[in-house]
């Protein structure tokens, strides 16, 4: 077995037996041990809360030495998320130049909960979301509500 | 902001200097540049692909290009212009952001003849040339490393496991086991790492190393092909480079005091952990090469050579060993093995100074080859197949009686004559040392690197025939015909020791003489007889010899006359011409 696949083996199991508050994981393909179905509660006090986000980790033939690939299934009105079927998100963990082969799946699932807690508008891929969270955040907390009750069922 | 013009020069005529969108921008985020700094963190490695595009020369044909052309109707497509100066820049931004090299090849590639590496750089300005061009008579061979950011690591992560193969010792190959085993410790405790992130990345290293030290025993060329294989396989590779990363890392944190004052940008220590040792693809520096070596090839006695091609100035590469050495700077293991690294500014690739036995069929092989053969000789007004069919690598290892028998290379006419081993050290090669002969001969310098230095020198001399107006003499077809057809008609014995000498036959003799009108065959016909010759052979060290036939002086394999690649003018030295004249006088 290859190198990488032995340490997602591991990263499995420790997610899987000791999963974190909110996160469930599974496999796609029993099979395949690269790509993840990740369901993420929307945190309590986010305007997210109550929604359940389905997301797609697809971690590359070359992990840990390439960052892993997680995309938004559910869409999410998110300054760092873009608001289309694609959902790809911007978190400085996973950017090629951040990622360390000593980051784990783990924090990658615990920064993605916390980036729904706390948006980084500077760093937004969702120009017009990021506006209003800076400008107007009751008007955006509306917004991110209705979409969450509209998508994340 | 920045309209387009149909004339050249308008924009910069009005404005005065360039606008900052302005077309010779895009060449600074060319990729080729190496030293090219504007976001290294971009710009992954420069890649030293074969491509001349990869080379410097290739920068400096786009800077040259695009400043002379500043027309955008005559620009390839992606540097054209769309008249919006700001959104130009972004988008010229944007390709520097995204650019990723074009990365080809294997990870780590084929041993070849570092000949290759001048080919690369004839373009090139004249520093490298002329450094390239020297360095193939030090360093037989290289082996490229892809540049991927990882080059640095993988070069000397290579280099540790093919000397271990090459030292031939199993012991030792198991003692490394237990040696990288027992620094898992030192990795925990020191570096602060978790066993879950490099008990994978070691078990590849060990994993290795025993595989390695299981097959050299039966058959070291299994060994070696498998150490390729391996590092060739992206998983294993990238592993075992990630492995000596953290071994790097974990050094650095348990030497602080030592390592500190060179720590760049007032990062600390943790901060250059963090940035230039734990990222993947991050290309290793100075500092990083010196942990790397003080944690891994210090402590089993492995000294590493550092050769420098860069834009200094002087004529040879310089160089840097990094060796363990005791409190009064000597080596602890002097005569040790010695690791050999090229760096090309942010790049690595591994040398080899081993100059294997070729065999003759080999050399013959490899001189056929134009490639190889002339391609720093293309300014050579000669007939390309009088040369180049030639199978002149049969010459290489001709015995010397063979040379005595052609009219005007026999000694010349002073009984006290020093030998022939001193012959082509006159002063002008003498920046040459390392191995003279390679540098006169244009055609198959690889082929000196088979035989010893009596036998080699015959080689150029014996190609020098061309009478004296040599670029001339070799268009004509007349004179390439009896060259080729020589072989044919000696019997070449292959020695690398002096062989007693024979009578060559006749045949031979005069096809020669009669073919090639040398001024200097009519008159010296001399010849010394062996035991002359072998008593000259003893005197061999005393001092150098000036090459005196003007057939030789005449053509191009001598590095005095305009045609020959490696030309070095002749310097009237008033001393060396005392000498040459007392020694006459002496006899």
């Amino acid at each position: 077995m290859a190198s990488s696949q032995k340490r997602i083996s591991k990263e499995l199991a420790e997610v899987t037996t000791n999963p974190p508050e909110g996160i469930h994981v599974s496999l796609v393909d029993e099979s395949n041990v690269h790509n993840w179905n990740i369901v993420m509660d929307g945190p309590e006090g986010s305007p997210y809360a109550g929604g359940k986000f389905k997301l797609l980790l697809v971690l590359p033939n070359d992990y840990p030495f390439k960052p892993p690939k997680i995309n938004f299934k559910t869409r999410i009105w998110h300054p760092n998320v873009t608001f289309d079927e694609h959902g790809s998100m911007c978190i400085g963990i996973l950017k090629p130049e951040a990622w360390k082969p000593s980051s784990k799946i783990l924090s990658v699932l615990t920064a993605t909960q916390q980036l729904l807690v706390e948006p980084v508008p500077d760093d937004a891929v969702e120009t017009s979301a990021a506006e209003k969270f800076k400008n107007n955040r009751a008007q955006f907390n509306k917004e991110a509500q209705e979409y969450t009750k509209k998508y994340a069922k | 902001m920045f309209q387009p013009q149909p004339t050249p020069f308008y924009p910069f005529s009005s404005y005065g200097p360039p606008p900052v969108s302005s077309v010779p921008q895009l060449a600074q985020f060319h990729p080729a540049g190496p030293g090219d700094s504007v976001a290294p963190t971009m710009f992954a490695d420069p890649i030293f692909t074969p491509t001349p595009v990869a080379s410097d020369a290739g920068l400096s044909f786009h800077f040259h290009n695009t400043n002379n052309n500043t027309n955008p109707n005559n620009l390839p497509p992606r540097y054209k212009m769309s008249g919006q100066g700001v959104s130009d820049l972004e988008a010229q931004e944007e390709l520097a952001r995204n650019f990723q090299p074009d990365l080809q090849g294997p990870l780590v590639g084929e041993k070849k003849s570092s000949l290759a590496i001048a080919e690369e750089y004839a373009k090139a300005d004249p520093i490298y040339v002329a450094k390239t061009t020297a360095l193939p008579q030090k360093y037989s061979h290289y082996r490229p490393i892809l540049g991927d950011g990882n080059c640095g690591w993988r070069a000397a992560g290579f280099s540790y496991f093919e000397t271990l193969l090459r030292l031939g010792n199993q012991a030792q190959l198991e003692e490394e086991v237990a040696r990288m085993i027992s620094l898992n410790n030192f990795l925990t405790t020191v570096g602060g790492f978790e066993d879950w992130l490099f008990e994978d990345m070691v078990e590849e290293t060990t994993s290795l190393l025993k595989d390695l030290a299981e097959l050299m025993p039966t058959s070291p060329q299994a060994a070696a092909d498998l150490l390729r294989q391996r590092f060739n396989d992206p998983n294993v590779s990238n592993a075992i480079v990630y492995h000596l990363r953290l071994l790097a890392s974990s050094w650095l944190k348990g030497s602080v005091a030592t390592y500190q004052g060179f720590i760049p940008d007032n990062l600390g220590v943790d901060g250059y952990r963090k940035n230039w040792l734990e990222p993947v693809d991050q290309e290793i520096d100075h500092l990083g090469m010196t942990l790397l070596i003080d944690v891994l090839l210090k402590p089993i006695g492995f000294s590493v050579e550092i050769v420098y091609l860069d834009r200094s100035e002087g004529t040879q590469v310089n160089s840097h060993i990094i060796q363990a050495q005791d409190s009064n700077g000597a080596p602890t293991n002097p005569g040790g093995p010695v690791i050999h690294l090229l760096y090309r500014p942010s790049h690595y690739d591994i040398l080899y100074k081993d100059r294997p036995p070729i065999p003759l069929q080999a050399v013959a092989e490899m001189t056929r080859n134009p490639n190889i053969q002339v391609h720093r000789a293309t300014n050579f007004t000669q007939h390309p197949s009088s040369i180049q069919s030639t199978p002149m690598g049969q010459f290489s290892q001709l015995d010397l009686n063979t040379l005595l028998s052609i009219p005007g290379f026999g000694l010349p006419s002073q009984p006290s004559h020093q030998g022939y081993a001193s012959q082509y050290q006159s002063p002008i090669e003498q920046g040459y040392a390392a191995s003279p002969i390679s540098s006169i001969s244009p055609i198959s310098p690889g082929a000196s690197s088979a035989t010893t230095p009596s036998s080699t020198v015959l080689q150029p001399a014996f190609s020098a025939p061309p009478p004296p107006p040599a670029s001339s003499s070799l268009t004509s077809p007349k004179l390439a015909t009896p060259i080729a057809t020589f072989p044919q008609s000696t019997t070449l014995p292959v020695h690398s020791h002096l062989p007693p000498p024979q009578r060559p036959t006749l045949t031979t003799h005069q096809l020669l003489a009669g073919d090639v009108p040398s001024p200097s065959s009519a008159g010296s016909y001399f010849r010394p007889s062996k035991y002359e010759w072998e008593a000259a052979a003893d005197r061999a060290q005393e001092g150098p010899v000036q090459f005196l036939t003007s057939t030789f002086k005449n053509s191009h394999y001598n590095t005095a006359h305009y045609n020959n690649p490696n030309f070095q003018p002749e310097e009237w030295n008033p001393d060396g011409e005392e000498q040459i004249t007392s020694r006459k006088r002496s006899s």
